[in-house]
């Protein structure tokens, strides 16, 4: 019961905080801030960090973590601009395939060979940046292999709008509901335990394997999905189209309140952590701070963040 | 019996895995690669690799305690732009000095961010990545800053008898660090808090300061880098450095490091950092497109990282 009262705490004081940070934005902006068309924008430019960091949260969770998340974004946007003479479906489909193999390979380095996450994902990244110069020939990529230029179906997912709201926010929404729908589901739930402590998890005979494959199997998809954005965003793939995304879904994810040490940290949290981060940018653009000092804001934010929920803790 | 043999042979083939591979690596470019034991190879490797080398040495410190320095690359920028603009007003010296204290102060604050509070390593040295970054491009305006200055420049680009002075350099620290982390007092208990930060607390160690001063000297150690990095240049670029943190772990964790902290060696980080290089240069002289370097270098570090695993599951086995 205290578990139950804390953990909503949690997520009270998160709340609180994005609060604050949207009432301060919508003084300096003299309320710019909170017109609709402005707050969705917020959703509509974090959408792809959004889906990346419920992927990165996952892994996390499972007490691993996804260097390798920017990396995947990069490769699929190629891998998609590249199979376009195929037809839509299939050039999708086939980045996702590709895509989940990366994450299976990962997931079985991890599970069955026991190295730690944070080198094989450091060495997958490399791997899969390598992979996606060769095939794209090292620079961004405009049209399918045989010169079939990008879909407009992919094209016009940023301009699209379902009941008045924009498909990437939708998408986004859709990613979040997957993941909360796959916490709930037998080997989701286990995610907790086996990022806990993972000697208990084994003892008491949870199936582990499933559990972390499947960590870097969704994660892997989410990224494909986080690419397929990228190219409807850019019109473009770019190998290095995830450059910022691994770090600043690392950023959101604890801001959220997530433990790197695993087994701690709800969605709803990393969900508020991406809109912190977003929000935090659009103040900072309100307020005209140089972009060149931007990171440095960011960062300092980020610590302030994290000392925070470590010190309730 | 047997069983003894091959455990050793197979513990001595892990604890110098990297030295091994370096020389199997070297063998093989010197026998089958033309041009690769021409002089102008051989010190573009060492020129290059004697920055990471510098960076590496940093990270081992910050790794055998058991944490993780992410905010190396944005330092190198760092330094390299700082010193940019003291040389503007003042000569090298001051420069060097100058990025070299304000990179070892802001290492100096992730250590107590990191001895004092709850922030893991990874985040708080994260978040000091983005402070780095800012910081530079805000000095710099987000615009290169050529380096005039030959005395400076010299840093990149002296030789004695032939060898680059900053890769001497390099090894005289190595040496150094080598000393230091097997003799002196502090340097036993860097390997102790890393190996469990509860016994060494029981023991009496300080491990708050510890901590602050690992980090300080790898924000020292990548300063150095830095200048090194632009005098190489010979221009200072707040976006330069970038992803050089991954390069130095790796190196660290090729050559034996473990992320858990408490086991690597300077013998085995240098090897790492000289292997990469070494391999880098044969990819290049062998017309291999540049695009694969990566990947190989992924492969290696997993194969590094399973064969360290295996022998440490084999140790657990017998024990």
């Amino acid at each position: 019961m205290k578990n139950v009262l804390t953990q909503s705490k949690d997520t009270l004081q998160l709340v609180t905080v994005l609060i604050i940070l949207c009432i301060f934005a919508a003084f300096l902006s003299k309320g710019v801030f909170i017109q609709p068309v402005n707050l969705t924008n917020i959703l509509v430019q974090n959408s792809i960090l959004m889906i990346v960091a419920l992927g990165q949260f996952l892994i996390i969770l499972s007490k691993g973590i996804d260097l390798n998340a920017g990396n995947i974004v990069g490769f699929t946007s190629v891998a998609i601009v590249l199979t376009q003479g195929y037809g839509t479906g299939l050039s999708v489909g086939v980045t996702l395939i590709a895509a989940l193999v990366i994450g299976a390979i990962t997931g079985c380095l991890v599970h069955f060979v026991k190295l730690p996450a944070f080198v094989v994902t450091l060495a997958m990244s490399q791997i899969v940046y390598s992979i996606t110069k060769v095939i794209g020939g090292g620079a961004a990529v405009y049209t399918g292999t045989d010169g079939t230029p990008i879909s407009p179906v992919i094209l016009e997912i940023y301009s699209v709008r379902m009941l008045e709201i924009p498909l990437p926010v939708l998408m986004s929404a859709i990613a979040v509901a997957v993941v909360a729908l796959y916490l709930k589901t037998t080997t989701g739930h286990f995610v907790y335990a086996v990022g806990g402590n993972e000697r208990t998890a084994a003892i008491s005979g949870l199936p582990i394997a499933r559990v972390k494959i499947s960590v870097y199997l969704l994660s892997a998809a989410l990224g494909c999905m986080a690419g397929l954005m990228f190219v409807a965003r850019v019109g473009l793939g770019d190998p290095q189209a995830g450059d910022n995304l691994t770090l600043d879904s690392i950023a959101a994810v604890t801001v959220g309140g997530a433990s790197l040490s695993g087994g701690v940290g709800k969605i709803s949290g990393a969900v508020i952590g991406v809109l912190i981060l977003g929000v935090l940018n659009n103040i900072l653009n309100l307020l005209n701070v140089p972009p060149t000092i931007q990171p440095a804001i960011k960062g300092a934010i980020i610590l302030l963040a994290v000392y925070l929920n470590s010190v309730k803790g | 019996m047997e069983k003894v043999f091959f455990d050793k042979a197979f513990g001595v083939l892990n604890k110098y895995s990297a030295i091994i591979a370096l020389a199997i690596v070297v063998l093989y470019g010197a026998l089958f690669v033309p041009n690769f034991l021409r002089e102008a190879n051989m010190t573009a490797i060492l020129y290059q690799y004697s920055i990471i080398g510098f960076l590496a040495l940093g990270q081992l410190l910050v790794i055998l305690t058991g944490g993780i320095d992410l905010s190396q690359g944005s330092f190198v920028a760092l330094t390299s732009v700082v010193a940019a603009t003291i040389m503007v007003h003042a000569g090298a010296i001051p420069a060097a000095l100058g990025a070299l204290i304000l990179c070892g102060g802001l290492g100096l604050v992730s250590g107590i961010i990191v001895a004092k509070t709850k922030i893991p390593a990874f985040v708080a040295t994260l978040g000091m990545l983005g402070i780095g970054r800012g910081l530079a491009k805000f000095i710099a305006n987000a615009k290169p800053i050529p380096i005039q200055n030959d005395l400076f420049k010299s840093l990149g680009r002296a030789e004695l008898f032939g060898i680059p002075v900053c890769f001497l350099l390099w090894i005289l620290v190595c040496i150094l660090l080598f000393w230091f982390l097997k003799k002196r007092r502090l340097g036993r208990y860097i390997y102790a808090v890393g190996s469990s930060e509860e016994s060494a607390r029981l023991a009496g160690i300080n491990i708050a300061r510890t901590k602050m001063f690992v980090y300080m000297m790898a924000s020292l150690f990548t300063a150095f880098g830095g200048l090194i990095w632009a005098a190489r240049l010979g221009s200072a670029s707040p976006i330069g450095g970038m992803n050089y943190e991954m390069e130095s772990i790796a190196a660290v964790v090729v050559g034996g490091g473990s992320l858990n902290g408490g086991v690597g060696s300077v013998l085995g980080t240098a090897a790492g950092v000289l292997l990469f290089g070494v391999i880098n240069s044969i990819l290049n002289l062998s017309g291999i497109s540049p695009f694969w370097q990566g990947a190989i270098k992924g492969i290696i570090i997993l194969l590094a990282v399973a064969i360290s695993q295996l022998q440490r599951r084999r140790n657990s086995k017998y024990k």
